[in-house]
């Protein structure tokens, strides 16, 4: 029996347990008929409602069994009964479980939200969380501890409020976020268009956001958002910034799926995130425009090495070329639209000329 | 597009050389760079087609299409280089006929050419070695190929480019490099494959540019004056034909016309043979 030793024949209590044992029998009945969620809930905190039930485990660990009236009364879940979710607990004495330490314990009833929860649980499967969850991390995420267990809530009331369920373990990134433009349009303003950690991550089919794929798709990421007309037209921002990154150089290799080095899983084209920060992504017009500038020639020559000051200007700034904000290139452009009809079709007229006059020779 | 004495040469009685192996050879360089050229750089600039994704999917990839596309770029670039240097080392040398050089002759052979094509005028212009559509071509492929060579150049090398020149010469290099190819491809499918290809005279298909051998019979049509110049002989010939052609045509004109197809023919044929 060695590390496979039941909770309850370790119960530290021993005056306790047969308290418990007695009130379990007596409450049998009534268990067994189920009767309304409320009625269960009121039977299972007879014994759990004492803040001092809890047991000791192989491990040494001490595992409470105390629950709090208020989580569950402020829960989605209120109208749920306890054994929906803690499975084969309806029988009073509840039969011997086996757990190793308090981890192992805790998830126990992890995978009990698939029994309603099915879609998402299945996203999940295909999530970093999960993959972390299966290589053996007992930290990895699982459902409860995004979304709590017997307090659960919905989870996105406030919509700030997931972004602080990410910072539970994500707190470097969290801070970040919280003072870029998003961040604080989010916690300041109550915004509610700006994005939230699962806007961009989503919430249970969360990607490595290292690989390579999920990399390359961040200027539609970005797009979603930034190429949505109405909404940027409430904050006064241009929805060509994306067009004019995908009809540029590093565009166009993004959107053609550049592979890096074999070797290496970089990409090798500057993407939205290289330039704009990614948690850190701070405002480029108005006020902060003349620092994001100024800061714009050490931004190129991150991957642009021993990039001269004139350099930056060869990229336009998401602007398309006009007489004022690039004269040269819009002076170019003006003349191949000009030049090009003009060329081919004075060509294609003398071909017919030519066919023409041969016809009538005939 | 020098030429040699020997070009000049009667190869027999049914062909006469036109093009020198070298001559040949650059053709066959720049017929395959700039297929390379157009194949991997068109799919770049209309980046957003369906077809431009499969391209590039079936050549391994944008970085692959890039290395191609420069590669190809290169060269393109050696070979010009090779082509000016020998044409300068030959026009000092005293060795070139400078035939390529276009004078105020071509430009009234094009206006002859469009008032023939009008029906304006019966007659038809007499080229030399190079008519104007060639010399059109040449220069527009050696201009346009040289606009090419920088711009692409720039575009490969921005850091070094903008060391001492403005940022946005970059981008406008970008516009002018796409915008420049995509002309210099349309006028070669256009126009180029048009006057030798589906042109009814060489329909279907010049094979003078790779043999180097001319039929008699389209020289003599097609650049009179330099076939009199190889023939002396035939000079009078050649050139009187066509000085007389209007006054033939005018005849033509004023006569009746024959009532059925098989005079028609025949007055076709009658043309033809005075035109051999």
């Amino acid at each position: 029996m060695n590390g496979m030793v039941s909770m309850y024949a370790r119960s530290t209590k021993p005056t306790f347990a047969l308290a418990f044992l007695t009130f379990a029998l007596s409450l049998l009945v009534s268990t067994v008929v189920r009767g309304a969620a409320a009625d269960e809930i009121e039977d299972c905190l007879t014994c759990h409602g004492n803040d001092s039930l809890s047991v000791t485990l192989d491990s040494g660990e001490e595992a409470p069994l105390f629950m709090k009236r208020e989580l569950l009364e402020g829960s989605v879940h209120k109208n749920l009964r306890c054994t929906d979710c803690h499975t084969g607990l309806e029988q009073v004495p509840h039969p011997e479980r086996h757990y190793k330490n308090l981890a192992q314990f805790r998830s126990s009833f992890g995978e009990a939200c698939k029994n309603c929860h099915f879609e998402n649980y299945t996203k999940t499967l295909d999530s970093v969380h999960y993959g972390l969850q299966a290589r053996g991390d007992v930290f990895a995420p699982t459902c409860v501890k995004c979304h709590g267990s017997h307090d659960i809530a919905r989870p996105a009331q406030p919509r700030s409020r997931i972004s602080q369920t990410c910072a539970t373990c994500h707190r470097p990134i969290s801070e970040a976020y919280a003072k870029s433009v998003h961040g604080r349009a989010l916690f300041i303003e109550q915004n509610k268009d700006v994005p939230i950690c699962t806007d961009c991550h989503r919430s249970h089919d969360i990607a490595d956001p290292k690989s390579r794929a999920w990399l390359m798709n961040t200027p539609s990421l970005c797009g979603k958002c930034h190429a949505d007309s109405k909404l940027m037209g409430k904050y006064g921002l241009s929805t060509a910034v994306v067009s004019t990154y995908l009809s540029d150089f590093h565009g166009t290799t993004a959107a053609f799926g550049a592979k890096g080095r074999k070797t290496t899983n970089e990409p090798v084209v500057a993407l939205c995130v290289d330039c704009h920060g990614i948690h850190d992504i701070g405002k480029v017009t108005g006020d902060s425009a003349p620092a994001f500038r100024a800061n714009l020639v050490k931004t190129c020559q991150k991957c642009h090495k021993g990039a001269s000051d004139n350099f930056p200007a060869a990229w336009l700034s998401h602007y398309e070329p006009s007489l004022t904000r690039a004269p040269l290139v819009f002076m170019v452009r003006l003349f191949y639209k000009l030049i090009i009809p003009f060329i081919v079709g004075g060509l294609l007229l003398q071909i017919l000329l030519h066919l023409w006059r041969t016809v009538v020779n005939r | 597009m020098k030429r040699t004495k020997d070009d000049r040469n009667k190869n027999d009685n049914d062909e006469v050389v036109r093009f020198g192996t070298r001559d040949r050879i650059e053709h066959l360089l720049v017929m395959l760079i700039f297929f390379a050229l157009a194949l991997t750089g068109l799919p770049q600039k209309f980046h957003d087609a369906a077809i431009s994704k499969t391209v590039v999917n079936i050549l391994g990839g944008i970085a692959q299409v890039r290395y191609f596309h420069r590669l190809a770029g290169v060269l393109f670039s050696l070979m010009t280089l090779v082509h000016l240097v020998s044409i300068l080392a030959a026009v000092i040398a005293g060795r070139s006929t400078l035939a390529m050089v276009p004078g105020a002759k071509d430009f009234r052979d094009v206006v002859t050419t469009l008032r023939y094509y009008l029906r304006i005028s019966d007659v038809r212009a007499q080229f030399d070695r190079f008519d104007y559509k060639e010399k059109f071509e040449y220069w527009g492929i050696l201009f346009g190929g040289l606009i090419m060579i920088t711009t692409g150049f720039a575009l490969l090398f921005p850091i070094e480019a903008t060391r001492f020149l403005p940022g946005q010469i970059i981008p406008a290099a970008k516009v002018a490099h796409g915008n420049e190819g995509l002309m210099a491809f349309l006028v070669v499918i256009v126009w180029h494959i048009y006057n030798v290809v589906f042109a009814p005279e060489v329909f279907p298909g010049s094979k003078t540019i790779f043999t180097g051998k001319i039929p008699r019979e389209r020289m003599r049509h097609e650049h009179p004056l330099e076939y009199a110049r190889m023939f002396p002989e035939e000079a009078d010939e050649v050139l009187g034909n066509h000085a007389a052609e209007p006054a033939r045509k005018q005849a033509d004109a004023d006569a009746p016309k024959p009532a059925d197809a098989s005079a028609r023919k025949h007055a076709d044929a009658d043309a033809r043979k005075k035109d051999g």
